[in-house]
């Protein structure tokens, strides 16, 4: 994946997108060992400790969990990745429609532009 | 720390110096072959050009290693090198201590090469007890032992000289604690320095001439002082050459400590 | 142990020739953080680097490092990267390394031996034949090679090619290590912002704003670069 930054947003909050989509795509799968945050923070190029509290934050949203001293694990709960995955399509596919009806097309039509595209 | 800092400091002087202690040599020894092959004019006047040259290398290690302790000093402690010596973790004392011992060890082996270059060049033996008569003529006249009286005599020449580059160190530590002008003031510093430390030289052999009448005749007559005083006068001036170098880079080591403010 | 700062800076003042350049720094800084000390040019982000590594004496005010005076002690846990050549160019790039190895406990011959050599640097080779940009990666290498505790990087990305930036910027992530805390001074701050934990804000010899980085942007809605615009209308 291509990591960019914006530097407008908090690095954190950009972190924890990308870890989300990392869940969801299968990346790292449910119950699977990921890999130290120093790791992480050199794959990323960003500073340990803003991957740490991005990680936090993953933590808390009950996405991964801390085995004591073995490191950091994926759920799993598959239900809670689904549930992600669920609304971050949600998500995409809300912003796509407002879009389309931002230049005066409906529901109908969007599909069918959606229908046009080869995969 | 104070090993390894001398360590490279001596590396220094090593590397810039050892040309000159090599073409000083080399030239005794062409002065020496010069001299003993027949003597046809085209080998009198190479001769005389060896001759030159070896005089010539013996003035340069004697500037160079002045001049070379000042800017070693300078470079290390005010230039851009010395982001490096000040964030080593070694205290101010030590970095002095070592340019100090760097110099004194200088200036022996250059003074050691100067001989040895000296030697090369002209020693016979016709010569030698030439010289030693000489110097004995002048030494029993003193009721000196004649090798104590060349050592002690060199020892205040070499004192003397050495002094002169502490002032100079004295000056530089003083010239760059100004924003503007710090050659200029390092010069003028040292100069100043040194006068002083000439001046108190003189002013302790008065004070102790008040004491002893034979030393009081040197600033009285003007004259060569008796022959048993100069004895007292050599060793005199040995202890109190000791002293003012001591006191000297107490000071420096007491300034230095307060201290830098690199540009 | 765990109350005393790493670096803490107490009502420092420094003028030269009457003329003030630090007007009254207090600064606090403390273990595992990387820090952007940011500034226009003259800003005095320089002179307060300076006055922490005993370079520059101060007129006024305290620096604790560790809960030490500058001194001895406390040039053995700081590792100083000065936003000049300052290494004596007669020298080796193997011998610097040998130098710094007598003198720094806590540096890492292998360490920096492996770093030139990915940068394809000769260590055989003496500074004086080597560009100035190769002279400062040399640079880089050395002081990133001790284990320190704080590092203090002057304008480590004044004049380089992004690559060499990018490189930089790595280097300096993956080596400082945990609890130790690394300083970056610069006025290139978008190159560098999302490296940073903190952001120290100078202005006219004068500390304006200290934040965490990322609060700040979250508050602001931009980024650091952007704000500091903004602060001082450059």
């Amino acid at each position: 994946m291509e990591i960019s930054f914006d530097n407008n947003i908090p690095i954190y909050i950009q972190l924890l997108e990308y870890m989300k989509i990392y869940l969801i795509s299968g990346t790292f799968k449910s119950g699977e060992k990921l890999p130290s945050v120093r790791e992480f923070a050199n794959t990323f190029k960003v500073n340990p400790n803003t991957m740490q509290k991005a990680l936090v934050e993953l933590e808390g949203m009950k996405l991964i969990y801390t085995e004591r001293t073995n490191g950091k694990y994926v759920t799993k709960d598959e239900k809670l990745i689904e549930k992600l995955k669920d609304e971050y399509a949600m998500t995409l596919a809300k912003s796509y429609f407002q879009g389309m009806k931002r230049i005066g097309l409906g529901k109908a039509d969007s599909i069918k532009y959606l229908e046009e595209i080869d995969e | 720390m104070l090993n390894k800092l001398l360590k490279y400091d001596l590396k220094y002087m090593i590397k810039n110096m050892s040309v000159f202690y090599i073409l000083s040599l080399f030239f005794s020894i062409t002065t020496r072959i010069l001299f003993s092959l027949n003597e046809t004019v085209m080998v009198k006047i190479i001769g005389q050009i060896s001759v030159g040259c070896l005089f010539a290398m013996i003035v340069n290690i004697l500037i160079n290693t002045m001049m070379r302790s000042w800017i070693r000093f300078r470079d290390s402690i005010y230039k851009d090198e010395s982001y490096l010596t000040h964030t080593l973790p070694v205290t101010k004392n030590d970095i002095y201590n070592s340019k100090f011992i760097q110099t004194l060890v200088f200036f022996i082996f250059g003074f050691l090469i100067i001989l040895l270059s000296l030697f090369i060049a002209y020693y016979t033996k016709d010569r030698w007890l030439e010289l030693k008569g000489v110097i004995n003529a002048i030494t029993t006249g003193l009721e000196f032992n004649t090798t104590l009286f060349v050592i002690s005599f060199i020892a205040v020449v070499f004192l003397e000289v050495f002094n002169a580059i502490q002032c100079g160190f004295f000056g530089i530590i003083l010239g760059y604690k100004n924003n503007n002008g710090k050659i200029g003031l390092s010069v003028l510093f040292g100069f100043v320095s040194y006068i002083v430390s000439q001046s108190i030289v003189l002013l302790l052999l008065f004070i102790f001439g008040l004491f002893d009448s034979s030393i009081m005749n040197l600033f009285t007559n003007n004259v060569l002082i008796d022959t048993s005083s100069m004895k007292l006068l050599i060793v005199l001036s040995i202890l109190i050459y000791i002293l003012i170098i001591g006191l000297m880079s107490i000071l420096c080591k007491k300034e230095l400590n307060k201290g830098v403010n690199i540009e | 142990m765990s109350n005393i700062k790493l670096l803490e800076i107490k009502n420092l003042n420094k003028s030269f020739d009457n003329k003030e350049i630090l007007k009254d720094i207090n600064l606090s800084v403390s273990g595992g953080k990387i820090i952007g000390l940011l500034g226009k040019n003259g800003a005095g982000k320089t002179t307060l680097i300076k006055l922490i590594n005993d370079l520059l004496t101060p007129t006024s005010g305290e620096i604790l490092i560790n809960g030490k005076k500058v001194g001895v002690e406390s040039k053995k846990i700081v590792s100083y990267l000065p936003e000049r050549t300052y290494l004596n160019k007669q020298m080796k790039v193997s011998e610097v390394m040998k130098y710094f190895k007598d003198f720094y406990s806590d540096f890492d011959y292998d360490k920096a031996e492996k770093l030139l050599k990915d940068l394809d640097l000769d260590i055989n080779k003496p500074l004086s034949k080597m560009s100035k940009g190769m002279q400062e990666k040399v640079q880089l290498v050395l002081v990133m090679s001790r284990k320190a505790k704080l590092y203090i990087l002057d304008e480590p990305l004044g004049g380089v090619d992004p690559a060499t930036r990018d490189y930089i910027l790595d280097t300096i992530l993956s080596n400082f290590n945990e609890n130790a805390s690394v300083i970056i001074s610069t006025h290139l701050i978008s190159d560098i912002e999302r490296i940073l934990d903190e952001v120290v804000f100078i202005d006219k010899g004068k500390i304006v704003l200290q934040s965490e980085a990322d609060k700040l942007r979250n508050k602001e809605k931009s980024s650091i670069d952007e704000i500091f615009r903004r602060t001082f209308k450059c």
